[in-house]
């Protein structure tokens, strides 16, 4: 493991939309200098796949994603060897077919290696690595361990001369391999307290009332407390709900008495109804 | 440095190989955690834990190492073996159970420190020592009514008043991460793949085919991707008597639902047994009658029923048996899985209650009729075995069973 590439890097710190505790942050220096992959783990809309943004910018590296979907398999991350279009240039192009080379797409992962034996580091995001199948992370082990792999078509290696810096995401839809945990640098956000809730906002909102941002985090959090709700609201919802409250003008005062525009927060019906209930004077 | 505060993390119960104690030594060394006590908590932490529900246990431990606080009292890894392998007892009457002493919590927790200090070898079946099987207030699997259950194993009669379980055990937390993999590897065996899907992939021999046909010119050829087409109905128990099981009733629909990739699971509740109705809802609310069911499912699904099978047996064999308020049923419960049994060829019941306990009239009464396997991995692989048609094994074990097979039951 090179520990040496760390000094070329300055220490993460955040950067002026991302705010990341002191905790975060030298957890993700940590990750970087051992050249272990962070996985990233947290209710949704705590800013796991932003944390990736925010460490690409912090850092001024460039930044591939890889969005997982169900049918993703590991291979797809490393290349792709586009036959169709081969056959298709062997009759009609003006390509030269002999070189395999040129069908051969490098996947982000390939990508990412590829780039880094060039020398340039890059950061690269694993999207929602639950989504895959459950073998999907173990598919990945070897190549994430080597940080090298072969093309077969062509006999090329790509070895990433430095590790990338790599951050997964994961909604704790299934479960991860043990072999695939032990691996990685593990992060389980935390939903913000109030006062992080407010540091937030007011990145997103510099100019908001401050007594208005009181209520709305005052009715938030009450909301988020009531029992059984199938969806949470999110931080992402909170912005979007003060964006709304602003917009209409309403003041902080007429929000401790209703709840207008509920479904920016409220997603489900069912959860619409109980936090109504919950409000309701108890009789 | 900080030599101590790995074993004290292993003692909190916590999976520290020696490979992540290195990891963390090395970055102490290299400089990457700077020199604050809060850097080193938060980065350690990250190294050592995998999951967010191992965080408490690293908590204690640092609490334990840095401030000086006290772990959790362990018990021992030997007490612990002692009641891993209970041995089943004959019931107790009510009035030997009422001539037990009652005991608070308090009063409890007292009694336990001071057996567990005195307390040297295996007991089983006794009333004083902590053990299995007995009617001492303290072990497991025992009939004490208002005893403590020590340990991970079975419930004995399901009354112990509160669960000493010391930090050094994998928690049930860790039990479900292992065995939610492990039972989703195994449903995926149901499998059936047939080319019904709306979505097309390339038909590679075909195309190569019709392009030779067409001198050379490229001729594509689609056809359906291939799809799982199995399909499960899910029968739950939702009675009070499964409250405990709840975990890994939850383990097990986890994993049937998304770990299969199954094309369809419907599910069901039930209380006890089944009767005229099944409900749609955990809460028993909704209705859907069992003769609307059966009639709609297309052939070949599968049927899981998850349950204790433990009931009184009058709630099994009797006409108006069901217990649940505003359910009346003429037909006994015992029919109504007939009925069942008849319209699902493939079907199998999963039970957590562990097997020694399976002599139960009404447990052996309802295997009889949808084959019964115990709510753990093996079970579970041995179900499969039986839904995929491929049971001869499985009747063999069966067999082995301390009690009447189920032709001698009727």
């Amino acid at each position: 493991m090179s520990i040496a590439s760390l000094s070329q890097l300055p220490a993460w710190t955040g950067t002026e939309t991302y705010i990341a505790d002191e905790g975060l942050q030298s957890i993700v220096n940590v990750a970087v200098g051992l050249g272990r992959p962070l996985l990233v783990k947290g209710e949704p809309g705590t800013g796991k796949t932003l944390l990736a943004y925010a460490v690409a910018e912090g850092l001024k590296l460039p930044l591939l994603t890889w969005h997982i979907k169900s049918t993703t398999r590991a291979q797809d991350g490393l290349y792709l060897y586009d036959t169709v279009a081969r056959l298709n240039d062997s009759r009609f192009g003006d390509h030269d077919v002999r070189d395999i080379a040129q069908y051969i797409k490098l996947g982000p992962l390939g990508e990412a290696f590829e780039r880094s034996q060039k020398g340039e580091r890059v950061v690269l995001l694993i999207d929602e690595i639950d989504k895959a199948d459950i073998e999907f992370p173990n598919d990945l082990l070897h190549e994430l361990d080597a940080m090298r792999f072969t093309i077969a078509e062509t006999g090329k290696e790509i070895r990433a001369a430095q590790r990338p810096i790599v951050l997964i995401t994961s909604n704790a839809e299934k479960e991860l391999p043990d072999a695939f945990l032990r691996r990685c640098v593990f992060h389980y956000i935390e939903f913000p307290d109030e006062s992080q809730l407010a540091r937030i906002c007011r990145v997103h909102h510099p100019d908001v009332d401050e007594k208005l941002l009181a209520a709305a985090l005052r009715k938030f959090v009450q909301i988020r407390a009531v029992q059984d709700l199938r969806k949470k609201p999110t931080t992402s919802e909170l912005i979007d709900w003060l964006s709304s409250l602003r917009l209409s003008g309403i003041d902080a005062a007429k929000l401790e008495a209703t709840l207008p525009f509920a479904g920016v927060l409220l997603k489900q019906e069912n959860d619409a109804q109980r936090v109504l209930r919950a409000a309701s004077p108890r009789r | 440095m900080f030599e101590g505060f790995h074993s004290v993390l292993r003692l909190a119960g916590l999976k520290v190989g020696v490979g992540e104690w290195l990891t963390v030594t090395q970055a102490l060394d290299s400089g990457l955690i700077g020199p604050s006590l809060k850097e080193f908590y938060s980065t350690s932490r990250a190294l050592v834990c995998r999951d967010e529900a191992d965080y408490d246990k690293f908590d204690q431990a640092f609490a334990a190492y840095f401030q000086g606080a006290a772990l959790p009292t362990p018990v021992s890894q030997m007490l612990q073996s002692w009641l891993d392998d209970p041995l089943a007892k004959p019931p107790l009457s009510a009035e030997e159970l009422a001539a037990l002493p009652h005991y608070d919590l308090e009063q409890l927790r007292k009694l336990y420190e001071e057996r567990l200090k005195e307390q040297t070898e295996r007991h089983d079946g006794g009333s004083h020592w902590i053990g299995t099987g007995g009617t001492s207030p303290f072990g497991q699997g025992g009939q004490h009514p208002t005893g403590m259950r020590v340990g991970d194993g079975a419930s004995g009669r399901g009354q112990a008043i509160a669960t000493a379980r010391a930090r050094r055990f994998r928690t049930y937390r860790d039990d479900i991460v292992l065995d939610t993999r492990q039972l989703a590897v195994a449903v995926r065996r149901l499998r059936r793949l047939e080319r019904k899907s709306r979505r097309l992939e390339l038909d590679m021999p075909e195309t190569i085919r019709k392009t030779a046909a067409n001198g050379g010119d490229i001729e594509i050829v689609e056809r359906p991707e291939r799809r799982n087409q199995a399909r499960v109905v899910l029968m739950l128990d939702a009675g009070g008597s499964m409250d405990a099981h709840v975990r890994s009733v939850q383990a097990f629909f986890s994993a049937m639902k998304q770990g299969g990739g199954l094309r369809e699971v419907e599910a069901y509740y039930f209380h006890n047994c089944v009767y005229a109705d099944v409900y749609t809802d955990m809460a028993l609310l909704k209705k859907k009658s069992l003769a609307e069911l059966t009639r709609s499912v297309p052939p070949n699904t599968n049927l899981v029923m998850v349950g204790d099978a433990w009931m009184a047996p009058r709630e099994l064999f009797s006409p108006y048996g069901s217990i649940e308020y505003g359910t009346s049923d003429e037909v006994p419960g015992v029919d109504r899985l007939r009925e069942l049994a008849a319209a699902f060829p493939k079907r199998v019941w999963l039970n957590p209650i562990p097997e020694n306990y399976w002599g139960e009239s009404t447990i052996r009464a309802v295997g009889a009729l949808v084959p019964m396997f115990p709510m753990t991995v093996e079970g579970m692989v041995a179900a499969v075995q039986v839904l995929l048609g491929r049971g001869d094994k499985i009747a063999k074990r069966a067999a082995k069973r301390p009690w009447p097979s189920p032709q001698d039951v009727f």
